[in-house]
């Protein structure tokens, strides 16, 4: 059986957290220090989808920018997923979440994605709760790239729907 | 020579591979990655899983990508750039890769410390905002907090009053006027925090009057030159007499600015002189320019301390000498700032403290026609026109009750009925022919001020007539106005003590 490779990108921001769930996913493991990601860092990771289905991720790791529009076409290429990724304490990552996604389902209207609202340990339920509307766009998941909290349920969710 | 320099000197950083229509490699110069024909090129990295599609496409392409991380056999890490391109025609597909990683790393460093930055900046301001949040919350809660501890000191003000008016021996006496100054001096602690905590949150506003300045600034010197005296200290107040008589401004807030400054100045001077400057600098658009000092002769404030002076719940004496809430400052500033007007201090360890203030006040041009009609209103008890008057107390409280009764008892002129329950007011209002209402604003069954809005729609000349006074200790200026709104003639503010609880009946009645 062959088993298919599918790219999923991961999008955002600096400093929200795209390599730290990357590592998390694929690693299991958590640094508090932070080393800015330049370019495209690619990473892969086997997925069991169902018993008797797998998948390998290839997962492109990018630099963050706070403008979109700025990611490479190229970079985009063949993409079968994305993931975006915004800083649940910091409003400057979430401030053109609704934009960014509307430019996204626009430009890639049949590809899969994720809306990620990252680093939820620093925060408590009651203000995920109050302030859930601040974010403009409801979040697929609330994750936490340093307790692991959801991080592997966000990949595998996206996984599921790429064999669709 | 030169092609033994190039041998020494050039390195050369790009490779060139091309690959099969499935993705295996036919030929390489090996300049990065050692490969041999017949490897699947994602062997060389993942990136190239992704272009798969592109393999055996049978057109022109050239796909350029950069800053890629790739890692050779010997985990080595380079940061490329790659072009791919493909061709019309049987043409292999070209694969070039450029090792730039020695730019890309300089590159990286840059970013850290951009991104970090900017970062960091981000997460003070968030911690900033919480701050604030977190400062208005205790404010808030501070305001309500200070309301609620205002209502059982009414009991306690009162009944002194009451209790006083009774048979008992001098040592009684003498513990009630404890008893009361104690609850007065809590009073005006508890006034001095409702008082910041809305200043801070911006719940102030000012009430402009007209009245008389020069007046105000005598009957200052008359009450302070008196308590100076008793402490042994000199007090003068120097007043520029070109000042307007009269002022447009909030009289309460300007008579409170010089007391707590006075006051202050008192408090910390043990012996020597207060003096009080006013003064008139310019006159423009009907408005005056004035400088106010306040000069002592106490025990200073050191320079460290001097920044501190106006916050809120600092008191720099900590020695339990001087009493209080050490908020009299902080709120002159604040009023003085909500006026638009400036403070600043000076000090000498020792030698003494000057605060000054600028401000700009309002005043009628024409101050010859000006004049305010002065009548006190308990000296009105002397004018009044019936020997009785009917007055209806609404209110469920049964120690406001008692409080209201016995001081209305001991001046003659009133019945007094009570209603306990809002829903039974108006009933009554309609089949009795009361002088005045005093109503309790928080009361089971209708509010009082609702139930005011009520009366004065009822087709009943009196009912559009009758004063009716508010008993409150809700006294945010948005209550005052619905108050007034509803219908309300005038707010008695709980703690109310027997003299000023008949001022303001004095004043209604007709
Ligand atoms: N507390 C907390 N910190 C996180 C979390 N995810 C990432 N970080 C930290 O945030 C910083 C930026 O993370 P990074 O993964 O490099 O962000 P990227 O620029 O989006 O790739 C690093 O210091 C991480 O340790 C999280 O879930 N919780
Ligand atoms: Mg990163």
């Amino acid at each position: 059986m062959k088993k298919a490779s599918k790219k999923i990108i991961l999008l955002g921001h600096f400093g929200v957290g795209k390599s730290s769930l990357i590592r998390q996913f694929v690693e299991n493991t958590f640094t508090s220090d932070y080393k800015v990601t330049i370019g495209v860092h690619i990473l892969k990771k086997e997925v069991e989808i169902s018993p008797d289905e797998t998948i390998s991720l290839i997962i492109w790791d990018l630099e963050g920018y706070d403008d979109i529009k700025k990611t490479r076409a190229s970079y985009l290429l063949g993409t079968h997923g994305f993931i975006y990724v915004f800083d649940v304490t910091r409003p400057a990552t979430f401030e053109n979440l609704e934009n960014d996604i509307t430019y996204l389902t626009n430009q890639y209207a049949n590809t899969p994605l994720k809306v990620v609202g990252n680093k939820v340990d620093l925060v408590t339920k009651t203000y995920l709760k109050e302030n859930k509307d601040m974010f403009g766009v409801a979040p697929d998941f609330f994750t936490s790239a340093k307790t692991g909290d959801k991080v592997d349920d966000m990949f595998i969710a996206l996984a599921k729907e790429l064999v669709k | 020579m030169l092609e033994t320099y190039r041998e020494i000197y050039f390195h050369p950083r790009t490779q060139f591979i091309t690959i099969d229509t499935s993705g295996n490699v036919l030929e390489s110069d090996d300049i990065l990655f050692k490969l041999k024909k017949g490897d699947d090129i994602s062997s060389v990295s993942l990136f190239f899983k992704g272009l798969s599609a592109y393999f055996d496409v049978d057109e022109e392409n050239d796909i350029k990508f950069t800053c890629i991380h790739l890692e050779n056999n010997d985990r080595q890490e380079y940061t490329c750039d790659i072009e791919f391109k493909t061709f019309a025609g049987a043409q292999p597909t070209l694969i070039i890769i450029h090792d730039f990683s020695e730019h890309y790393k300089y590159y990286q460093e840059v970013a850290q410390s951009r991104n970090e930055s900017v970062i960091n900046s981000q997460i003070l301001e968030l911690k900033n905002k919480y701050l604030k949040e977190k400062e208005d919350f205790k404010n808030t809660f501070i305001a309500n907090f200070s309301h609620e501890l205002r209502n059982p000191l009414t009991g306690v003000t009162a009944f002194c009053s009451v209790l006083q008016k009774t048979d008992m021996t001098p040592e009684q006496q003498d513990y009630v006027e404890v008893i009361k100054s104690s609850a007065d001096h809590l009073r005006n602690m508890i006034g001095d925090i409702l008082e910041v905590s809305k200043i801070e949150v911006g719940k102030l506003s000012l009430h402009e009057e007209l009245f008389d300045f020069h007046e105000l600034i005598d009957m200052l010197e008359f009450t302070y030159s008196v308590k100076a005296k008793q402490k042994n200290i000199e007090f003068e107040i120097d007043f520029d007499e070109k000042i307007p008589r009269y002022i447009e401004s909030d009289k309460t807030r300007i008579k409170q600015i010089l007391e707590n400054l006075i006051e202050n100045a008192l408090k910390f001077t043990s012996s020597g002189k207060i003096t009080v400057l006013i003064k008139e600098n310019q006159r423009r658009a009907r408005k005056v320019n004035l400088s106010i000092s306040v000069q002592d002769t106490g025990i200073g404030i050191p320079d460290e301390k001097l920044v501190l002076i106006f916050n809120s719940f600092t008191q720099l004496n900590n020695s339990r000498k001087f009493v209080g809430t050490g908020l009299g400052l902080s709120i002159v500033k604040g009023l003085v700032e909500l006026m638009d007007g400036k403070i600043t201090v000076e000090s000498k360890v020792k030698e003494g403290s000057t605060f000054k203030i600028n401000i700009n006040l309002r005043y009628p041009i024409n101050q010859e026609a000006t004049s305010l009609e002065t009548k006190s209103d308990i000296e009105r008890k002397n004018y009044l026109s019936k020997e009785k008057y009917n007055i209806l107390l609404a209110e469920d409280s049964e120690l406001a009750q008692m409080a209201v009764l016995k001081i209305l008892a001991q001046e003659g002129n009133f019945f007094l009925d009570i209603i306990t329950n809002g829903e039974d007011v108006i009933e009554s209002v309609i089949h009795n022919e009361y002088d005045m209402i005093l109503m309790d604003i928080r009361m089971p069954g209708t509010h009082g001020d609702e139930l005011t809005k009520m009366i004065r729609s009822l087709p009943v000349q009196n009912c559009k007539t009758i004063p009716i006074l508010a008993l409150t200790a809700n006294l945010y200026d948005a209550d005052k106005k619905r108050y007034k709104k509803m219908g309300m003639n005038d707010i008695i503010e709980k703690p109310f003590d027997e003299s000023t609880l008949l001022k303001k009946i004095y004043k209604h009645l007709k």
